[in-house]
């Protein structure tokens, strides 16, 4: 079984790498050692999301027993959406758990992953907070997504005032990345999450 | 990780016009010892060897291999449109031994066989095979 794993993969390596729709969206895949079951893909976030402009980096673990199970996919490059861990990265999507086939591939669990910055699902959430505050507060999850994503995708035009609350927290003696984090699931009151950075 | 199907009657078209009880009475439930224990799968999610499985779900996987065997199999001849088989990636060689499915997607019998234990649906169409196999008998 192990064979069919790797021997698929190198297949499917090649056609991802010649296929002109992912090379026109910048979406790759490479492996992370020679043993064809652990690579890292890349995707751009998707156009007229909050997303656009980040590049955001993947982990793709393959089981010994793809492709009859799925891959293992998370996000290496913290992101924050709904449907995928702002923690830890991990990802909710029904083709990587019960909906997945055998005759899916990298490129349908790539181009999924993209579709899915795109069309969030808070009603099937990974990330509890991130869910609430996009079902109750579009505009602070716009913000908070775009924020992150300039932070640690490499998007361009972050919100200045978003920036200086951050500075603000971090003068007070915190890091950079918790007082984000606490920012970010308090819709952005320098008050409130200051006093969960202390509790 | 072997193969679910190994050991179990060869697939013959014969299968097709048994009378389904003799089918599973021949195939009996899968047996409750082996030294090496096979693993089988409820769902591509839960994998448990034998000892671990109820009767109920013993039942479960033996009419799962009996309605497997129902499905038709072939040889490769090199005539067909489809060419390459989907779950290994692999182009089709003559002599290769095929099975098809009643959405008339085909794969190599021991590919398939394997996802079939886990989920009994198409994986190129997701169409569920056993609802597939039901309306055919209907429609005869």
């Amino acid at each position: 079984m192990a064979t069919i794993a790797a021997s698929r993969i190198k297949r499917e390596l090649k056609e991802v790498k010649a296929d002109a729709e992912l090379i026109k969206d910048d979406v790759s895949v490479e492996l992370m050692d020679n043993s064809y079951l652990a690579l890292t893909g890349e995707i751009p976030g998707p156009k007229d999301t909050p997303y656009e402009g980040g590049t955001f980096h993947l982990k793709i673990i393959i089981p010994e027993t793809y492709p009859f199970n799925p891959p293992q996919v998370s996000f290496t490059t913290k992101i924050w959406h709904p449907n995928i861990s702002s923690v830890t990265g991990a990802i909710c999507l029904d083709i990587l758990k019960d909906q997945w086939a055998a005759a899916m591939t990298l490129r349908t669990v790539l181009l999924s992953v993209q579709a899915l910055l795109s069309l969030p699902e808070p009603d099937d959430p990974q990330d509890a907070v991130v869910a609430q505050q996009y079902k109750e507060n579009q505009d602070a999850y716009r913000r908070t997504a775009r924020h992150w994503a300039c932070a640690y995708a490499g998007a361009k035009s972050s919100s200045r005032e978003l920036d200086e609350k951050v500075e603000r927290i971090t003068e007070m003696g915190f890091n950079e990345s918790d007082a984000r984090d606490a920012l970010s699931s308090t819709d952005w009151d320098v008050g409130r999450a200051v006093e969960k950075l202390m509790s | 990780m072997g193969n679910c199907l190994t050991g179990h009657a060869a697939d013959d078209l014969s299968l097709l016009h048994e009378e389904p009880d003799r089918v599973s009475e021949r195939l009996g439930p899968p047996p409750p010892y082996q030294e090496a224990a096979p693993v089988y799968h409820l769902s591509p999610n839960q994998r448990r060897t034998v000892s671990q499985l109820t009767e109920e779900e013993q039942v479960k996987i033996a009419q799962r291999i009996g309605l497997i065997q129902h499905l038709p199999t072939g040889e490769y001849d090199g005539t067909k449109k489809a060419r390459e088989c989907v779950i290994c990636m692999l182009d089709f060689q003559i002599g290769d031994a095929l099975r098809y499915l009643p959405c008339m997607h085909t794969y190599h019998v021991k590919c398939i066989d394997d996802w079939l234990m886990r989920s009994f649906t198409c994986p190129s169409c997701m169409e569920p095979v056993d609802a597939a196999l039901l309306s055919t008998y209907e429609s005869r």
